[in-house]
């Protein structure tokens, strides 16, 4: 039943996979294909950077040359386009099998059987797991397929790497939306309260890069941890980011289904 | 013998807001059993609970023996459940809804195919494109597909036309005559007259009345809508067996059971300019037992077995 549940999931998932993977792709082989103009006047670049106060960059993930790989990467993708693709993905995805199917009525069909309320969130659960992956990957793949047939020196495994941060950031984000859709059984309200409290923790990432005493409060938000410019560069695993995401995506998750199976369900 | 279904007590609050309150049902193994009310009554949430979708707040809804909301699982192999407006995917067409749902109950792939010939149900229509009552026939082919022995059903005829409903009283009497049990909620007097042996009335969270249908609907009673030419007199109804619902002086609607003939001869001096005497819908009988002959609004609900019960009632 579980193996079924997940058929349909991914089922019900594949327009948004397949059009938010046609976005990434594109994006991403398109931000790769100006690196080499970015290597071929990487002086005029780095003088022209020089305009904006550090801290500013760094809020943004510019740390360093735009010519590094890692940096290039982390300004263009993992500072910008992956939190964007992940929680719109992660908010659609983990606010579905819940707050929106017990809203529209599916959810009374569905355990109306014998499925178990654990197995439909189990079975939900993997579908989110891997359309998050599947994003990941064509993220990654966008920039280095294209970034490798333009002659940049891009290294698989260590971009294979930053796609397994991609995708636990994205897990974390569908974990703790889940747990909020099994508390509110709201679309609206949960995918409102994941999108909110997301942009406030970008915010506080971006205030603590720019204000040097308030750095503390970065230490409460997720972005502090999508890591990826040492990775790519140094191929020096974030294993604090690793721990924190699994951590959060596995906890949010598994709360959900401890919240769900004894949540009444109103019609 | 083990009950099909027993709610001993069963009582649910929304907060300070009353879902149902204090209901003693048990409904026999084969038996159609009709669960009456109008909106707001409680009859889906006495439905959601049984499904074990909601929590009773006191008492206790079981299923053969086995809790609704604990067992809901194990439950489920042995129901079939039809909602009033069963929230299908609109992306599936009705033949991978039903197909999913089939495997999902362990029903045999294609089995509600010849069910969906019957009801005259294009399958391979999306569900977001199908009527209202096109997606009530998905709903029915879907809870008559399988052979599970009990069939739980909200509204189900709601959408459906006259004779789709007619297929559908059919297929419960079917039922009945496989020996599954069938609880049916409705809102419709004559579609649970026509299917049910017994009868369960709820109003306002409460049980009213448990009858058997012959008891309930076939003692003579009538309801009557009457068009003076100038208002009666006071006292010209007040008969035996007869009970003004409403009175705006020249439209008169009355309630009259048992022998019709002083009625008649009291009608006989007065000039009327129409009359119309139909069965009466739930909500007469829900006045009826409101009024003078069941005194009260509180219920308070006796064993619930057998061929009727009494049902206390106080106000």
């Amino acid at each position: 039943m579980t193996w079924l549940t997940f058929r349909l999931e991914m089922r019900r998932s594949r327009l948004v996979a397949f059009w938010m993977a046609v976005i990434v792709l594109a994006y991403g082989g398109i931000i790769a294909a100006m690196y080499p103009i970015l290597q071929e006047n990487a002086t005029a670049l780095e003088d022209y950077m020089k305009i904006f106060p550090e801290e500013l960059m760094a809020a943004f993930g510019m740390t360093g040359s735009l010519v590094d790989p890692g940096v290039f990467f982390g300004t263009y993708i993992g500072s910008m386009l992956w939190p964007v693709v992940a929680a719109i993905a992660a908010i659609i995805l983990a606010t579905r099998p819940i707050a929106s199917d017990v809203e529209r009525g599916w959810a009374d069909v569905a355990l109306g059987t014998p499925l178990s309320r654990g197995s439909l969130l189990a079975a939900a659960v993997a579908s989110q797991a891997l359309v998050l992956a599947v994003l990941a990957v064509a993220t990654v793949a966008g920039v280095l397929v294209i970034g490798r047939l333009v002659g940049a020196d891009f290294d698989v495994g260590r971009f294979a790497a930053a796609a397994v941060v991609l995708w636990l950031f994205g897990c974390a984000v569908a974990g703790v939306t889940s747990l909020v859709g099994a508390i509110t059984l709201s679309r609206a309200v949960a995918g409102g309260l994941a999108a909110g409290i997301l942009i406030m923790m970008y915010l506080m990432n971006v205030v603590a890069q720019v204000q040097v005493d308030l750095a503390w409060v970065a230490d409460f938000g997720a972005f502090k941890y999508l890591l990826t410019t040492e990775l790519i560069d140094t191929g020096t695993v974030p294993w604090t980011s690793v721990a924190v995401f699994a951590v959060v995506a596995v906890a949010g998750w598994a709360s959900s289904v401890v919240v769900f199976a004894r949540r009444d369900l109103l019609a | 013998m083990v009950n099909a279904i027993e709610l001993r007590g069963l009582t649910r609050w929304y907060g300070k807001r009353r879902g149902v309150v204090d209901l003693e049902v048990m409904v026999e193994q084969g038996e159609v059993f009709g669960f009456l009310g109008p909106n707001g009554a409680g009859k889906t949430t006495t439905i959601r609970m049984l499904l074990g979708l909601i929590r009773p707040s006191a008492g206790t809804a079981t299923i053969w023996g086995r809790d609704a909301w604990r067992d809901a699982p194990a439950v489920h192999r042995m129901l079939a459940h039809l909602g009033s407006d069963p929230g299908y995917l609109g992306e599936l067409t009705a033949a991978q809804t039903l197909d999913h749902v089939a495997a999902l109950r362990g029903v045999a792939k294609g089995a509600w195919r010849p069910l969906a010939e019957r009801l005259e149900l294009d399958p391979t229509v999306q569900v977001k494109k199908l009527s209202r009552g096109n997606r009530q026939k998905v709903g029915v082919v879907q809870a008559f597909m399988g052979m599970e022995p009990l069939l739980v059903m909200d509204e189900p005829s709601t959408g459906l036309d006259p004779l789709m409903q007619r297929e559908f009283l059919a297929l419960v009497a079917e039922a009945r005559a496989a020996g599954r049990t069938v609880f049916l909620s409705s809102h419709n007097l004559t579609e649970v007259e026509r299917a049910c042996d017994r009868v369960a009335i709820i109003r306002e969270g409460r049980l009213v009345k448990i009858a058997t249908v012959a008891a309930l609907v076939g003692d003579h009673t009538r309801s009557m809508n009457l068009v003076l030419a100038r208002p009666a007199a006071p006292g010209t109804f007040d008969l035996a067996g007869v009970t003004v619902l409403s009175s705006t002086g020249q439209d008169v609607h009355l309630m009259v059971q048992g022998d019709v003939n002083p009625l008649l001869r009291s009608l006989a001096g007065l000039e009327v300019r129409d009359i119309a005497i139909s069965t009466p819908d739930v909500e007469d009988l829900f006045f009826r037992y409101y009024d003078g002959s069941v005194a009260g609004s509180e219920g308070r609900t006796a064993a619930a077995t057998g061929s009727e019960t009494s049902v206390e009632m106080r106000r």
